[in-house]
């Protein structure tokens, strides 16, 4: 029963695969010494004067007295700050206007990847702003939508390139105003609260017949039946199916308290666990409960109104929701904020007072858990992914822009650089 | 108070005074010196003493005094050069900062609420694209739950403008963010009309849509027949008021009095703005459609400012030959696919070295309290940090004539003062506290009570 599932993992494999062999040349980035800077490292503390060795795109070693190969290409930091790249759990550029397929309100088989536009300057604009990951998330007119991709922000790279090597699958999920107004608006189910959690259910059951049907004719063919006749193929409900065996990471868009609780209480009804609400912005509501349920938020820092369901976002959410307990991460959903989310993450310092620690930690290593990666990338730790940026002034703050932005080891963004101050990267190439 | 005279008030020298508001600069000043329902009795005299003074127009003061009595600032200096009254309440500010409370160049405060919800939302008349009889005064919501949220973060003062779907919206108001009333909170009416030339007002939505004018050359010529038609109305007025008086002068009543014109508030809403009493906000982004748009207002003599040109990197050294103040960006627009990365964030440094005097704007609502980082922001592409501040305190008050109420801390202005702790365009800054017109204001917004309830 889980042919169409090896063969998505087949795909996903090769994918991996052709990335590895269309990284652009290590050359002389196979060995980087960045000397004296300020490192943030985000799980250890900061280290005044620090250094940090790259060796074939890894992390090699940290600290105050690194020793590195005389070969290696030095970047003196001049003092500036180094922080790990940002990592943006939830994003939907690079996909043209390709984000929502809002013909039904449960469409788990869209592949983001079938509509990644790897030459969307998006990706280079976040770049420039320091992020070196994105989650890319289908929308929110549907209940169930598609199925991401995660991206590193390789500008200029070949598309495969650009994908996050090994990352796993996650799901986006929906609730609340954005359903209900799609289909309502066209008089189809569903149009209401009750509608968009029926859907939900009804979905989640369709795929346990699914489950079970593809159980009993495993079970015939092991008792020898030849007579027994395989289930169609079903795309939807196979990924459904394996949102219900816990393969899918799934990512709930959610606003208001009590949605918050519904889902949650779905997710327990189902058997599965919920990865992380996005916007979740009366998270501060119900903070206990999800810190209990161990689920991420991934939330604004102080976007509000903007509909009913966010007339209750404050600019202390973030901070509120952190100190109960929850991961929090501060993204994106926007091009715009994608561009200075060091910025966004500053501002939980003012409001509620996170400590400089806690709101990086709100840009690096909790949407890399969100994501699933945070064991490679969201801090400045040996062995992970040297995704890593300079600072010109202090990354907290208003007044902080990267100055380079490394992935995988390799320069990918130099401010100091002519036109568009990318080195791999020629307008028109 | 004085606003309704200020409203009421017959242009004197307007053939279609009826209608036509005159804001001469007296009544202005008086208009923005006494605009508060607070009564004077109320006032104490407050010093804010031991702080950082950054007055906009005198450099920085460290160990500051700030005398405020009567809604206005009575003294300011350092500690050792200015006399604190006897019976002054004395509030120690130390290791604090104090600024002259923030001017937003463009906001839409108090025409929007919730932005899905169109109920509550009066932020442009798109019916027709030449709608210079629209007043934002008319639908401004004194009461809108968006206003404390934007005073919490030392924003005192906003242009309130409609939104930029049509070619002439309307009118702007220059507000106050407190007040109990709309008449407290709109100091200045009609103080601005913005032109808009972005190409986004043009009426293609799709080829089935379609309707005049669909093009750029008919955003152009509908705006030039408006504006011929309202020198013809003016005319009009003029030859009646002639007669008229001719009529009475000759004593010869054989004919009876001459028939006046029937009124157009189109038009006349028109007219102080072509006899230049008041400035056009022209908007453009990109360099084609800036020419045009100054072709425009120079055709028939139009003062003006400019607004956004985001995407006009290739022309500022003819922006800056124009003499005449940018409201720059939001710096925050995406730049096109040609430009680098920091292709806007570097505009008003680059309009700054070249001498034009910029503004900035939230161009928002809800975001009207984010205001200061987009000048901080700046700051790291080339605008010098005292200019940034700067262009959301003085030169905003210069632009919009008010800077002799407004925009530094100096002997006789308005007392709208914000006391924070730390750099006023940093985001990890607080404000601590807010006076407007010498009151200080409770620091609580609907979004602080619901922090209050769900912190507990």
């Amino acid at each position: 029963m889980s042919r169409v599932t090896t063969l998505i993992f087949f795909v996903v494999g090769l994918a991996s695969l052709q990335a590895l062999a269309q990284q652009p040349a290590p050359s002389s980035h196979n060995e980087v010494l960045i000397r004296n800077a300020v490192v943030m490292t985000v799980t250890h503390g900061d280290i005044q004067n620090g250094s940090v060795y790259i060796k074939d795109g890894k992390i090699a070693a940290v600290g105050k007295d690194v020793s590195a190969p005389a070969s290696a290409t030095v970047i003196d930091a001049g003092g500036k700050y180094l922080t790990p790249g940002i990592i943006d759990s939830h994003s939907h550029i690079a996909l043209d206007d390709d984000v929502n397929e809002a013909t039904s309100p449960v469409t788990p088989q869209m592949m983001m990847m079938d509509a990644f536009d790897y030459q969307d300057k998006a990706i280079y604009r976040g770049l420039a702003g320091g992020v070196t990951t994105s989650l890319l998330l289908h929308g929110s007119a549907n209940m169930i939508g598609g199925q991401a991709i995660v991206i590193k922000h390789k500008y200029g790279a070949s598309r495969d390139a650009m994908l996050f090597p090994g990352a796993p699958r996650s799901i986006k999920f929906a609730s609340g105003e954005n359903p209900k107004r799609v289909y309502g608006s066209r008089d189809q189910l569903p149009s209401t609260r009750m509608g968009n959690f029926a859907v939900q259910r009804a979905a989640l059951v369709e795929a346990q017949d699914y489950m079970r049907e593809w159980d009993d004719y495993d079970a015939k063919v092991k008792r020898g039946d030849k007579d027994a006749k395989p289930p169609r193929h079903d795309l939807k409900l196979e990924a459904l199916a394996d949102v219900l065996r816990g393969k899918l990471l799934v990512q709930i868009h959610c606003y208001r308290a009590d949605e918050l609780l519904n889902e949650m209480a779905m997710a327990k009804e189902f058997g599965y666990k919920v990865r992380a609400f996005h916007h979740a912005l009366e998270a501060y509501k119900v903070a206990d409960q999800l810190a209990a349920q161990g689920v991420a938020i991934a939330t604004f820092s102080d976007w509000w109104g903007y509909k009913q369901e966010a007339w209750d976002a404050i600019p202390w959410n973030a901070a509120i929701s952190m100190r109960k307990g929850v991961r929090v991460a501060i993204k994106s959903d926007s091009e715009d904020f994608a561009r200075r989310l060091n910025q966004e993450a500053a501002k939980t310092m003012r409001y509620g007072g996170a400590t400089e620690e806690e709101a990086l930690k709100m840009i690096t290593i909790n949407p890399a858990w969100i994501i699933g990666v945070d064991d490679r990338v969201g801090s400045i730790e040996v062995g992970k992914d040297a995704d890593l940026v300079v600072w010109d002034g202090y990354p907290l703050s208003t007044f902080g822009v990267p100055n380079k932005v490394l992935i995988d080891g390799d320069v990918y963004f130099d401010r100091s650089l002519p036109g568009f101050g990318m080195p791999h990267y020629r307008e028109g190439e | 108070m004085i606003q309704s005279s200020v409203v009421g008030r017959q242009s004197s020298d307007s053939v279609a005074g009826r209608w036509a508001l005159a804001v001469g600069r007296i009544l202005l000043v008086l208009a923005v010196g006494f605009g508060s329902t607070a009564s004077f009795a109320q006032h104490k005299t407050l010093v804010l003493k031991g702080g950082k003074l950054l007055t906009i127009s005198h450099g920085e003061i460290e160990n500051g005094v700030l005398v405020i009595s009567a809604g206005k600032i009575a003294a300011i200096g350092a500690a050792n050069a200015v006399k604190v009254p006897k019976d002054a309440q004395v509030i120690d500010v130390t290791g604090m900062t104090v600024y002259p409370g923030l001017i937003d160049s463009e906001s839409y405060l108090g025409l929007t609420e919730i932005s899905a919800e169109g109920s509550t939302n009066d932020l442009i008349e798109t019916s027709d694209e030449i709608m210079p009889h629209m007043h934002v005064y008319d639908a401004f919501h004194a009461e809108s739950e968006l206003i404390p949220v934007a005073r919490l973060n030392g924003i005192t003062n906003a242009i309130v403008a409609p939104q930029s779907q049509d070619t002439l919206p309307g009118q702007d108001s220059f507000i106050q963010l407190d007040g109990k009333s709309a008449n407290d909170m709109l100091l200045v009416r009609d103080i601005a009309m913005p032109l808009n030339f972005t190409g986004e007002q043009r009426r293609n939505e799709s080829w089935e849509k379609r309707k005049f004018p669909q093009t750029r050359m008919g955003l152009a010529a509908q705006l030039r027949q408006a504006f011929m038609d309202a020198q013809d109305y003016s005319q009009r007025w003029a030859d009646y008021e002639r007669k008229k008086s001719d009529t009475t002068a000759k004593g010869d009543d054989r004919k009876g009095p001459p028939t006046p014109p029937k009124h157009d508030l189109k038009l006349e809403a028109l007219l102080p703005y072509l006899q230049g009493k008041k400035a056009i906000v022209l908007a453009a982004q990109e360099p084609s459609d800036l020419e045009t748009a100054v072709g425009l207002a120079r055709q028939f003599n139009l003062k003006f400012v400019l607004n956004h040109i985001s995407h006009s990197q290739s022309v500022l050294d003819y922006v800056a030959s124009l003499k005449v103040p940018v409201i720059v960006g939001p710096i925050y627009e995406d730049p096109k696919n040609y430009e680098r990365y920091d292709a806007v964030y570097k505009l008003p440094g680059e309009l700054y070295k070249r001498g034009v005097k910029i503004a900035f704007a939230s161009y928002d609502a809800h975001a009207v309290r984010n205001l200061p980082y987009a000048a901080g922001f700046a700051t790291a592409f080339g605008l010098p940090h005292d200019e940034a501040l700067k262009a959301i305190t003085l030169n905003p008050a210069e632009i919009w004539g008010v800077a002799d109420q407004l925009g530094s801390l100096d002997v006789g202005k308005t007392a709208n003062v914000v006391v924070a702790d730390g750099d006023p365009l940093d985001v990890k800054t607080d404000v601590r506290r807010v006076f407007i017109n010498g009151q200080e204001l409770p620091m609580r917004s609907r979004q602080t009570e619901l922090r209050d309830r769900y912190s507990r």
